[in-house]
């Protein structure tokens, strides 16, 4: 209001002046304009907490829980969503300053492990340990192999608060019948596949190797069905050798000879998954298979929903002869997670916060946007969702594994993920070897 | 400040009232505006260029992951940063990506906007569909040439002739002929729009005179149309340097830097460095690095094409 009226001052201002006031109201202006913008975060006043997410279609539920909250809690929580594509560098350029959020989004792992070096997390068993018995759910209502994938060197810093993904075998039923292949269980099925789909004159594997990520799923497949979860955990840690060990040269060589049979034709590197690319190649039957997070359901179901009705399949990956990773061990993205700020004045009433993820209502609504909690309670409520055999499948799928391997580019710190995704193309398009891919890995940082 | 600045004119404003005055090499004239009429755009250019300039130049020697206090790093991120394989390539990938962009696109806007500078009747509408491709944002461009180049559902599938399997954005020499095909698609009108000025403002005489001895069309273009651009020329060159230089958008949504670190530019370096891995020392030691680059090249091109001398192009004319 103010700047709008000394706008009109000076417009009616004559002669020489009327510049110079000009641009001192435009200075003014862009002054008070910065200063609104700085309002509307101050971090958790009078009886109230900041909660920050990733802003997406998902806010529907966040926004219901908090509205559920508020109605009986004194203090009050307020959610500030940021657009998903600026939510990283917000979140890493407000965390340490007076404008932090007392509760934030993030994806467990390396996304929080900085945080938790500069001392900036509160730990879940510090919220517990003031009422164990009361908030001992934080611990005990969640499946395991989610939970796991929030704890910084041995302590969980996390809640699951949103959906888990894992990755699973996504196949085109119609073109495996017409060359007479069945979903593969053991991977040189996967091989004797590929052959025959080839022979077929299909491209036997859809991937959208421009995205980059899609190729590393298979490496982490991979890895874990032959050297177990294991390996990853030592290289995390800071123990490199682990890449030159022989599971690592195996994993390597088979992955190599998987591409050299021509699993993934030949372009695959100018495909994207994110433009849609990958996926109608597997729904208008130009590919078999694509492996690829538990979300290609839906992306179907909207993109070609008659397929995604008749002809989509889906089983986990599979088994490798002699491997010594569990062949039920799932990866993907094991769920998001809200982590609490040491600094916080409100730690009692977030910790009663962070207990509705885990109530009923937060599974429902949860469902009702077709994300899949991983809450122990979640079971019964299944039945009774939509595309209920799918959502049962990768349930069970989760609830029995005994490890779920966080994706590695949100394991390992993000100052890797460039150089992780680059060597993962490299290796596929044959720039780099193995002992290139090896050295790659090598000098990534894990502290 | 508002009375700083209101000062300034003032003087302005009393010189040019007053009579033209004596100046001491002995030529009368009217003196030059005063120094205030530079303040706000002064101000604004500090603000804006020169203070994050200096901050960048500070940051480089730093250790900084956007938590806490920078850490004084001395000059580790520039000897870490002369060491990078990746950096170094980037470099001339930039340069290898600015050179192509020049060839290209400088005879193809030189030809348009000489054309479009023409009395034809249908000039008007054919260079008003010709100049939408300035009107869309670069994002809009990028990805639209990306569904258009999808190798099983785009025109490679159509062609396979000419495209083999459409593995462009996978292979070297693909995705760099991509981003030169998209950037030129993408720039070439607003050259062509220099150039259709440039060329507007060639005397009518010169033509005639040519046509009196006998110059074709051709030999017209040579002879007075290329010439007289030449001043165009050089201030298109530099914008494509300076614009190839700090390509960005386009590698961001085509390749992604890919495949591998095969088109990887220095400014694409310096978004995955500072906004990927949050490693913004090395960010600002690579954008600095750029702009000295940047500097260096458009001071040659200046330089080596004597733009600096400002010769005109109408010597003997009046």
């Amino acid at each position: 209001m103010k700047t709008s009226a000394a706008k009109t001052r000076a417009r009616m201002t004559r002669g020489r002046f009327s510049k110079a006031v000009a641009g001192g109201v435009t200075l003014a202006l862009g002054l008070s304009l910065a200063a609104c913008g700085g309002g509307d975060s101050s971090a958790g006043g009078a009886g109230e907490f900041h909660v920050l997410v990733y802003g997406d279609s998902a806010n529907k539920v966040e926004k219901q829980i908090v509205d559920t909250f508020n109605k009986t809690s004194e203090v009050k929580a307020v959610l500030d969503t940021v657009p998903g594509a600026d939510y990283q560098q917000k979140l890493q350029t407000i965390i340490n300053t007076p404008q932090a959020p007392d509760v934030f989004f993030n994806w467990g792992g390396g996304s929080i492990q900085p945080f938790v070096k500069a001392d900036l997390l509160l730990p879940v068993d510090d919220l517990i340990a003031k009422n164990p018995g009361d908030l001992g759910g934080l611990k005990s209502n969640f499946l395991p192999s989610v939970y796991d994938t929030a704890k910084v060197d041995g302590k969980a810093y996390g809640i699951p608060m949103r959906g888990t993904q894992p990755v699973l075998l996504f196949h085109n039923k119609a073109v495996l019948a017409d060359a007479g292949v069945q979903p593969p269980k053991t991977w040189n099925e996967l091989l004797d596949a590929v052959r025959e789909l080839k022979a077929k004159g299909v491209t036997p594997i859809a991937l959208g190797g421009g995205d980059r990520w899609p190729t590393l799923m298979w490496f982490e497949y991979l890895y874990d069905r032959i050297a177990g979860p294991e390996l990853l955990q030592k290289a995390l840690s800071g123990d490199k050798s682990v890449w030159e060990s022989a599971d690592s040269r195996k994993a390597l060589s088979m992955l190599k000879e998987l591409v050299d049979s021509g699993a993934f034709g030949t372009n695959y590197d100018s495909v994207k998954f994110t433009d849609g690319g990958s996926a109608a190649l597997l729904a208008t039957g130009k590919a078999g298979f694509e492996l690829m997070g538990s979300w290609e359901f839906s992306t179907h179901q909207n993109d070609n929903p008659d397929f995604a009705k008749k002809d989509l399949g889906y089983t986990s990956f599979p088994t490798v002869e002699g491997g010594k990773g569990d062949p039920a061990a799932v990866v993907g993205n094991t769920n998001n997670f809200y982590s609490v700020l040491k600094r916080t004045e409100h730690a009692d009433d977030i910790a009663k916060f962070l207990k509705l993820m885990y109530s009923d209502e937060f599974v429902e609504a949860q469902l009702a946007i077709g994300n899949l909690p991983t809450t122990t309670n979640t079971a019964p409520f299944l039945d009774s969702a939509d595309n209920a055999e799918y959502l049962k499948y990768q349930f069970d799928l989760v609830d029995k594994a005994p490890t779920f391997q966080l994706s590695w580019d949100q394991a390992y710190l993000q100052t890797n993920a460039t150089p992780l995704l680059t060597a993962v193309q490299q290796f596929f398009n044959g720039q780099i070897d193995a002992d290139g891919f090896i050295k790659a890995m090598q000098a990534l940082t894990t502290s | 400040m508002k009375s700083d600045m209101a000062a300034a004119p003032g003087t302005v404003s009393g010189a040019a009232a007053g009579a033209p005055r004596k100046r001491p090499d002995g030529r009368t004239g009217v003196s030059r505006p005063g120094v205030g009429w530079a303040l706000p755009a002064a101000l604004f250019f500090g603000l804006f260029a020169i203070v994050p300039l200096v901050l960048v130049a500070v940051l480089s020697l730093t250790r900084w992951g956007g938590l806490g206090a920078p850490e004084f790093a001395g000059f580790d991120n520039w000897v870490t940063l002369f060491h990078d394989p990746v950096m170094i390539k980037s470099l001339w990938l930039s340069v290898l990506l600015t050179g192509l962009g020049v060839l290209v696109q400088t005879p193809l806007s030189i030809l348009l906007g000489v054309w479009a500078a023409g009395p034809q009747r249908n000039r008007a509408v054919l260079s008003a569909v010709f100049f939408v491709p300035l009107l869309l944002s670069a994002t809009a461009v990028s990805v639209l040439w990306r569904a258009l180049l999808d190798p099983n559902f785009g025109v490679p599938a159509q062609a396979r002739w000419l495209f083999g399997d459409g593995n462009l954005l996978g292979d070297r020499t693909g995705a760099i002929g991509v981003l030169v095909l998209v950037s030129a698609w993408q720039f070439t009108p607003l050259h062509a729009l220099i150039y259709q000025g440039a060329t507007r403002a060639i005397p009518e005489v010169l033509y005639q005179a040519a046509a009196i001895d006998g110059a074709g069309t051709v030999r017209q273009f040579f002879h007075i149309t290329l010439p007289q651009l030449r001043n165009s020329i050089i201030t298109s060159v530099i914008l494509m340097v300076v614009g190839g230089l700090t390509t960005f958008d386009t590698v961001l949504i085509l390749t992604q830097g890919g495949p591998g670190t095969d088109t990887t530019i220095s400014a694409y370096y310096m978004y995955t460095k500072a906004f990927k891995s949050f490693d913004f020392g090395a960010g600002a030691a690579i954008a600095l690095l750029l702009v000295v680059v940047a500097t260096v090249i458009s001071l040659v091109v200046v330089r080596v094409s004597g733009y600096d001398k400002m010769a005109g192009t109408k010597d003997g004319l009046s």
